[in-house]
């Protein structure tokens, strides 16, 4: 939202602030300013000046004009203006004028010397007309009427979103004058408004979606250009000058944030206007020349012959004001916010009316606009005449409403001592009514505008006092309260513990996105129905919330295999599971990939020496696979009898080299984690070892041997050790010989010789007997 | 008879153990000289067949012998063992500065770095560290939060909505809601997590981004509190003293509501492009919680009162990092990663 300085200084007394001061003054105590750019420097040099003679040059359009400036004396420029003419007065440059970042110097063209230029009013920043130089009245040397030098505030629209009040200058003007101690100026007299019956009738259908509509019809109106100051004033806060009576809508709008507009009152048909709701398949054609297709959730403005505007959005093309208006009703209304909002986002269709309506606007404005309106088209359309009194429809106008604040309570939210007197001065300046409602509270009315949405309780008046006194007034300090550790957070820990680990075994983390695409997830053999799905998803590639973070970490390994021949990554993620009902099931998992380009690094093995790093005592388990998988480099991670994960190479024909993933539930993990650790007393007698080698088929499983030795060497068997494995001669083709390390030992004694030697026998006919052979 | 015998031995066994050009020659000289069946044993089973007085004399002379051959072939044993010695280290030289055998040691990713960073030091300050739901219902993320359901932040271009009427959670704010559900006050929690807004991509703007919620409900909180955590946060999250300002924001489930800035740490408050000129960056939006919100979490306001602030860790991450483009973050892009 642009402000311009010039009109909150006249709306103003005794402000004696620089611009730029004044927009830290507001970031600091009302709403964030992102700027403060000067405005029309230039017209500082600009000056009328009177068209003595014309003479063509060259071929063109240029003609070599001489100019009276008055101040800069005669001058010689060239103009191409089509209604350059000898005795006109214009606008002249001089040379050494910076008009919009270009400096204007002394040109030759066609042979003749520019001394500066004469300007049109789009050149000058004043209006959007290009077509001529700016015809003007007035004495050669006389700056422009009402066209000084400006600087323009630029407020985030975002910080005001909550004020209604500061859509326009005058709600911004009243902080300015709260904050720095200036009086706030009344633009609006209402005694201006005429008395007595209204010549247009208003009926309103639903009080709830507009709770006041205010009209005033007005006859022996002159359409025309507004005049400069006015033009001026609108295009400086980046509104478009049309003509002088659709333009003092647009100021009463920029000024006291009521947006307003005017029909054609001869083109209105019947005898009323009457707002409703639109009925299914109206249509409007709209000032924009686009048609608008409504429905019964859209309320309009309608004549007897159907809608003449989309109430607080825009207003129809048909009913609009043209050159030969000669009758116009102005409207002023109140509308409900929500449905304002809804209709222009149904419609797209933002507007400066809609931007403000939506706000929740102040429904005692509605005839102060009325009011404010009519003395500026008395300026600016000499002949005007009201045609009866102001038509004024509506609900009653809401009480304001009145809080008790308790001013020690007030201190201690904010943390500082505020007198009670402060308390009131500041309030009163802000526009609420103050009075001392029993002996340390205060009884607090909140002004109109104020009141539609933004404050309703004391807290509110909380933030209206802290921001005056200024929060930089308010000095840190800790809270004395309790000291004591605080609840523990056990699967932060734990994913920080699996991070770590990771980290250290030379994994890099990533971070991937929460959506995949449905191909994406079919390619990894999940069903796209199964997903939880977004309705207004960012692309194509993001319809779905993943299910797995394998998708992702497959795309990563992608890419970087373009710039590395090998890498480790890993992730740590919520995997989404839809739910019959509810929220869906949000599981955190760690996924990690090694990728070597050769194929050379052992990526599986060093995946699965990470897992056991993890979890002490993993063990995989190979069964079946999954189509993405390698299917004779699979196997789910089992831990503590729990499957926990699985451990694979992606299947060669989804990639050039090697990449091996391990996938764990971390949830899982977590609830796996033991604590109660306890001390077993040292084996106080020594134990013995022998080596086995067994020859078994190339594809039977050493976890199956070394299980089945294990069964066979208990109960004395204190631990068996996988040694190596061979194959190739003198073994048959096919088979391998697996060797183990066993360690037996007796509790209470040391094992004789004859025993270990029983042992080892018992374990080799053991496995003999189940059809294994030994390399002895 | 027996002492020139003895002497001659000395003399060629010496000559022997001098000549040896290995260890096993030497140990074969040994064996020959002082072995069980060697020379000198042999001389002294000789010994026994002299007269007493003779068998004393050259016993003297035997045992000088024995030991003057065995000093030697120790000292020349020694030799050897030492040249060996000398051998094996000059053999075992290592270039140090090859590299250590791979993999290297990996990388946090920076947000993981910096969040953990503010979970340590809020953790230390008594607040402990909650999670919530990345799919969050409407109410959690908006009404709870006393966002009314005409307010433009719930407008379909900022939220990802779901089929099934649930959204990803816009702020980490839900996550006060749920840790007021859970504990009850008083209550120290920070919740950092992953938040996300349906907005188009570029170098400044992402769709999925990260946020640290933080919440505090005492009998006594006050603007000056919230203001002293503030600072300590800035403070250690950049090692330094760091200037802040609070000023009127707006959040419709704080009461007050502020935006905290901190003063540029590229131009020290002087304006440039990165702060847009103004000296100060918007970094947490913060304020008093608002009564609403306590009592639709069944936190009586006139019992209870409370602070709440929103961290911008992506942001910070940025800004702590000098990282010019959001979209690194989670591009997975290890040529980035990799300096963290
Ligand atoms: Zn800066």
């Amino acid at each position: 939202m642009k402000f311009s300085f010039n009109w909150i200084r006249q709306l103003t007394e005794n402000l004696h602030v620089s611009p730029q001061d004044l927009g830290r003054l507001i970031t600091t105590k009302t709403a964030e300013c992102e700027g403060v750019d000067a405005y029309g420097e230039h017209l500082a040099h600009v000056c009328v000046a009177r068209v003595l003679a014309v003479e063509p040059i060259g071929s063109g359009r240029n003609k070599k004009v001489l100019v009276e400036t008055g101040r800069y004396g005669l001058k010689t420029v060239v103009c191409g203006a089509p209604n350059c003419r000898p005795g006109m007065v214009s606008a002249y440059v001089p040379p050494g004028t910076r008009l919009d970042g270009r400096e204007i110097g002394v040109a030759v063209i066609d042979g003749v010397a520019s001394e500066g230029m004469l300007a049109s009013g789009a050149e000058l920043g004043i209006n959007r007309d290009a077509s001529g130089i700016l015809e003007l009245d007035g004495e050669p040397g006389a700056p422009l009427p009402g066209c000084e030098p400006d600087h323009v505030l630029e407020i985030d629209n975002k910080a005001i979103t909550h004020r209604p009040d500061l859509w326009g200058h005058h709600g911004l003007a009243r902080e300015v004058a709260a904050i720095t101690g200036a009086a706030l100026r009344e633009p609006v007299r209402l005694d201006l408004l005429p008395e007595g019956a209204a010549p247009v009738r208003v009926e309103i259908e639903d009080l709830e979606l507009c709770p006041r509509y205010s009209a005033l019809a007005l006859e022996n109106v002159t359409v025309g250009p507004s005049p400069l100051w006015l033009q001026y004033r609108l295009q400086a806060v980046g509104l478009n000058p049309i003509n002088n009576v659709v333009d003092v809508t647009n100021y009463v709008m920029a000024e006291l944030a009521q947006p307003m507009h005017a029909f054609d009152w001869d083109l209105l048909r019947g005898p009323a206007i009457c707002v409703r709701p639109a009925r299914d398949g109206e249509r409007l054609l709209a000032l924009n020349e686009q048609e608008y297709r409504l429905d019964q959730r859209d309320l309009v403005i309608a004549d007897a012959r159907g809608p003449i505007a989309l109430a607080g959005v825009i207003g129809g093309l048909d009913t609009g004001i043209h050159e030969g208006t000669r009758r116009i009703v102005l409207e002023s209304a109140c509308f409900q916010a929500s449905s304002i909002r809804k209709t222009s986002s149904r419609h797209k269709l933002r507007t400066d009316a809609s931007m403000r309506f939506e706000k929740a606007q102040d429904p005692v404005n509605t005839v102060r606009g009325l009011a404010r309106a009519l003395e500026l088209l008395r300026q600016v359309c000499p002949g005007i005449r009201v045609a009866g009194g102001v038509a004024d429809a509506g609900r009653p106008l809401p009480v304001p409403p009145s809080i008790l604040l308790p001013v020690e309570w007030l201190c201690r939210k904010l943390g500082r001592a505020v007198e009670p007197a402060e308390v009131t001065r500041i309030l009163k300046r802000l526009g609420f009514g103050v009075e001392e409602a029993e002996p340390g509270a205060l009884r607090v009315t909140v002004p109109s505008w104020r009141a539609t949405r933004d404050v309703s309780i004391k807290d509110d008046l909380v933030e209206e006092v802290g921001r005056m006194i200024g929060y930089d007034a308010i000095a840190p300090q800790a809270p004395a309260v309790v000291v004591a550790p605080p609840p523990p957070s056990p699967e932060r820990l734990f994913h920080r513990a699996v991070r770590r680990t990771m980290v250290e075994l030379g994994f890099t983390e990533v971070y991937n996105y929460s959506f995949v695409g449905e191909e994406q997830a079919r390619r990894f053999g999940m069903d796209p129905a199964d997903h939880v799905r977004v309705a207004n998803p960012i692309g194509t590639d993001r319809t779905l919330l993943r299910r797995s973070l394998l998708p992702e970490i497959f795309e990563n390994i992608l890419e970087n295999s373009k710039h590395y021949e090998h890498f480790r990554i890993f992730e740590i993620g919520r995997e989404i599971h839809k739910q019959p009902a509810g929220l869906p099931r949000e599981i955190p998992h760690m996924m990690a990939a090694i990728y070597s380009r050769q194929g050379v690094e052992d990526g599986l093995m060093e995946l699965k020496r990470a897992a056991e790093h993890l979890m002490e005592g993993c063990e995989l388990c190979p069964g079946f696979s999954r189509s993405y998988e390698h299917p004779a480099r699979a196997g789910s991670v089992v831990w503590r009898g729990t499957v926990v994960g699985r451990l694979f190479e992606l299947h060669p024909s989804l990639l050039e080299g090697r990449a091996a993933v391990l996938d764990l539930d971390l949830q899982v993990m977590l609830a796996l984690q033991e604590d109660g650790k306890r001390y077993r007393p040292i084996r106080r007698f020594p134990a013995s070892a022998f080596d086995l080698s067994v020859i078994a088929d190339r594809r039977e499983l050493a976890a199956n041997l070394s299980r089945q030795l294990a069964d066979l060497a208990a109960p004395e068997l204190e631990a068996i050790t996988y040694l190596r494995q061979y194959s190739g001669p003198p073994l048959p083709e096919g088979k391998k010989s697996v060797s183990f390390r066993l360690t037996v030992a007796a509790p209470d004694r040391t094992l004789s010789s004859e025993e270990v030697g029983a042992i080892r026998a018992r374990i080799i006919e053991g496995m003999r007997a189940r059809g294994y052979d030994f390399r002895l | 008879m027996l002492e020139a015998t003895l002497e001659d031995l000395q003399a060629r066994a010496l000559e022997r153990i001098r000549g040896a050009r290995s260890m096993e020659e030497l140990e074969a000289a040994r064996v020959e000289a002082l072995g069980r069946k060697g020379a000198l044993g042999h001389i002294s089973k000789e010994l026994g067949k002299l007269p007493p007085e003779e068998r004393a004399r050259v016993g003297r002379l035997l045992n000088a012998v024995k030991q003057c051959l065995e000093e030697s072939f120790e000292a020349r044993r020694k030799e050897f063992e030492e040249e060996a010695l000398r051998r094996r280290l000059e053999a075992e030289w290592l270039d140090l500065t090859l590299p250590a055998p791979e993999p290297k040691r990996g990388h946090f990713h920076p947000v993981t770095q910096v969040q953990a960073e503010i979970e340590d030091l809020f953790t230390s300050l008594g607040f402990t560290v909650l999670d919530g739901p990345e799919v969050e219902t409407e109410y959690h993320n908006f009404d709870a939060l006393n966002i009314p359901p005409d307010h433009p932040a719930r407008d379909v271009q900022d939220t990802f909505w779901l089929t099934d009427g649930n959204l990803l959670r816009t702020h980490t704010s839900p996550v006060q809601i749920r840790g007021m559900e859970r504990f009850k006050p008083p209550l120290r929690m920070i919740a950092p997590g992953r938040v996300f807004r349906n907005e188009e991509v570029d170098a400044s703007h992402e769709h999925t981004f990260y946020q640290v919620e933080g919440m505090m409900v005492d009998r006594e909180v006050s603007v000056a509190h919230l203001i002293y955590f503030m600072k300590l946060m800035v403070n250690a999250i950049f090692r330094r003293e760091v200037a802040v300002r609070l000023r009127p924001g707006y959040f419709p489930f704080v009461e007050p509501g502020f935006e905290l800035d901190m003063q540029c740490l590229l131009c020290e408050g002087a304006g440039c492009p990165a702060c847009k000129h103004s000296g100060w960056v918007e970094m947490i939006g913060c304020g008093l919680v608002h009564p609403n919100v306590l009592r639709m979490s069944g936190i009586d306001p006139e019992e209870w009162m409370g602070f709440a602030f929103g961290l911008g860790l992506t942001r910070l991450v940025m800004m702590r990092f000098g990282i010019d483009d959001i979209r690194y973050l989670q591009s997975g892009d290890l040529r980035f990663l990799h300096q963290f």
